[in-house]
């Protein structure tokens, strides 16, 4: 009786695991799927795809789409005409060629990239230094700056939204294409610097403080124990806060679309994806492939420090 | 004589210390303090400045002490977003912490693959928003979705395919199973953690007492944990009701609080004032709740 009673619990308890990993990961199997689809194939409710199609991709990464646009008539004109010049051809052809307006995926990764890159980069940087101060260092008002920083948490991006935007168009720092974006940088450096103080704060408190007082009585100075003992031993968390950050940075949509308003060519993936759906080029399979192509860089970056990452969120450090 | 002249200056010395400790602390966290008072608690108060104004981009704003406030107050589209967002942030915050409590008590079991299990179901909590609602809104699809296929073709819940995604009656309940989907994650993780620090001696001297399963969640499991739960939801509601983009993105039709504010300040006349005063309103709702909250749930 009871070891039946057993395994009726461990399928019960095994169906449930199931059903949660069911849950989880459903619509990105949903994404993949319906991003490999002919049009026909859509409302096939089965996952897998009747015939594979990978022309969305192609489309989105621009892969063999020189000659897709062109008439077939200019073709055979370019073929029978010899009194053109190579050059002449090219230019006659370059104007029927797609350039990948529908969604220039590299362009939209290269501004993600450089803006969720620099801003995290900067963010680590002065959270190693603040969060020394608050976890080494002892003097008044560590505390209470330690719990403003906390308060942060409760500010949504609306209330910060309005007075920055008024702020920056008043300065004139959003009527350029380099002040919007450098702006938009700072912003989610801010954005992601009370995460990266408290997490980094936390680990640095589990560093034996012996450690750095050897050095120190070896003649060792302060910052000297900063950057040849705190660092080196903290580098897999200092690497977590900074996935961490990037990751915030890459997934920001809000700020990005009132910031980057008139600037389409410094626009984030995104503002693109976004872009994508309401435009006319909105079909399923580029539309899952887009979302596909976005987050993947997420995911395989999560993948990499899973284990930290999941360890820094109960540390108590996350802000969405 | 000499052993006080001595103590005289050790105490100097440690006084030195002391200063240059108090410097070299203050030193380090400047930048941190600089930045977040120019990028957060600055833009703050001049948002509480500019709820005050008719802001105009170009020239000078014009002052109109509480006009803002009272026409948002008499505004009824104001008042269904409340009500709106209290719906938003009720279900989303009940609805993460209960299966984030079931995952986690799952995921507190020792099964195989269970590395692979944990982060395939933190994936939801990582993905950008903008790349995951469109597989969302696909499976709603009226035409091509799953969920229509299923429960109109196969179990005739629905006299007609509807797209619940566009429908204002029921696009909230979509709006709320995504933010369940999206955040239980976080829910699961802080509740494992709070799992994992439980005493295994209480549950062994339980077994030996001869206490079912649900006595020992009961008994053992919910009162280590009760705290721990309280201090999620409060942070689950904090953040449930300032969020935008997993409402907007998804779908236009759940007017939640940011949402409306983000429209009148963003969109049509673009109205910054009034976009400012709502914004202070519901900051101001909020620290109301949160007080409320930890009088009352957290007893501090």
């Amino acid at each position: 009786m009871v070891e039946k009673n057993r395994l009726v619990d461990k399928i019960i308890f095994f169906l449930l695991v199931l059903l949660v990993v069911f849950f989880a990961v459903f619509p990105f199997v949903q994404m993949i799927s319906t991003s490999l689809k002919y049009q026909w194939d859509w409302g096939n409710p089965s996952l897998i795809p009747r015939k594979i199609n990978i022309e969305a991709y192609k489309e989105l990464l621009n892969i063999g789409q020189e000659e897709k646009n062109v008439p077939e008539s200019v073709i055979t004109l370019l073929k029978e005409n010899d009194q053109l010049s190579k050059a002449q051809k090219k230019a006659i052809l370059d104007k029927f060629k797609s350039t990948g307006d529908i969604f220039p995926f590299f362009r939209y990764f290269a501004n993600s990239m450089i803006l969720s890159f620099s801003s995290a980069f900067i963010s680590v940087a002065i959270a190693i230094l603040g969060a020394y101060s608050f976890s080494r260092v002892r003097y008044r008002g560590r505390g209470l700056i330690q719990r403003g920083v906390l308060l942060v948490y409760m500010f949504g991006p609306i209330l910060l939204l309005i007075p920055l935007y008024t702020i920056s168009a008043k300065l004139g720092l959003i009527s350029t294409s380099a002040g919007a974006f450098t702006t938009l940088m700072l912003i989610y450096m801010v954005l992601t610097l009370p995460v990266s103080l408290y997490m980094l704060g936390n680990y640095f408190r589990t560093i034996p403080f012996s450690i750095e007082e050897s050095a120190m009585i070896e003649g060792c100075s302060r910052f000297g124990t900063i950057w040849r003992i705190v660092i080196p031993l903290s580098l897999s968390a200092i690497f977590t806060v900074f996935i961490y950050s990037f990751m915030i940075a890459w997934n920001e949509y809000l700020f990005a679309s009132v910031f980057l308003k008139s600037f389409s060519d410094l626009n984030t993936l995104p503002l693109g994806l976004r872009q994508l759906f309401v435009s006319k080029n909105a079909i399923w399979d580029r539309i899952m492939a887009a979302s596909m192509l976005s987050a993947l860089p997420v995911i395989i970056l999560f993948m990499t420090i899973q284990k930290q990452l999941a360890g820094g969120i109960t540390a108590g450090g996350v802000k969405e | 004589m000499h052993f006080k002249k001595k103590s005289y200056a050790f105490v100097r010395r440690s006084q030195v210390l002391e200063k240059r400790e108090r410097n070299l602390g203050w030193f380090l966290v400047l930048p941190s303090i600089v930045i977040i008072s120019a990028l957060i608690i600055y833009p703050i108060i001049y948002n509480l400045l500019l709820s005050f104004f008719d802001v105009r981009m170009a020239g000078g704003n014009l002052f109109t002490g509480f006009r803002n406030y009272l026409d948002i107050i008499g505004d009824h589209e104001f008042w269904r977003s409340v009500w709106t967002s209290l719906i938003y942030v009720f279900f989303t915050t009940i609805g993460t912490t209960l299966v984030g409590l079931v995952v986690a008590l799952l995921m507190n079991r020792e099964f195989p693959f269970r590395g692979l299990v944990r982060s395939l179901i933190l994936l939801p909590y990582v993905a950008p928003v903008i790349a995951v609602v469109y597989s969302w809104q696909f499976i709603f699809d009226p035409v091509n979705g799953i969920f229509m296929h299923i429960s109109y073709d196969k179990l005739h819940l629905f006299s007609q395919r509807i797209n619940l995604v566009r429908s204002p009656e029921t696009s909230i309940f979509v709006a709320v199973l995504f933010g369940v989907w999206k955040n239980f994650p976080f829910s699961y993780l802080m509740i494992l953690s709070g799992l994992q620090s439980i005493d295994k001696g209480l549950y062994e001297a339980a077994e030996i007492d001869g206490c079912s399963k649900w006595e020992k969640f009961r008994y053992i499991t919910f009162p280590e944990i009760y705290f721990l739960m309280g201090s999620i939801i409060l942070l689950r509601a904090i953040w449930n009701f300032n969020k935008f983009e997993e409402v907007y993105l998804l779908t236009q039709n759940v007017k939640v609080l940011p949402v409306y504010t983000y429209l009148k300040a963003f969109t049509g006349i673009m109205d910054i004032g009034h976009g400012a005063a709502i914004a202070v309103i519901q900051f101001v709702l909020l620290i109301g709740f949160i007080l409320v909250y930890v009088k009352r749930v957290l007893k501090w």
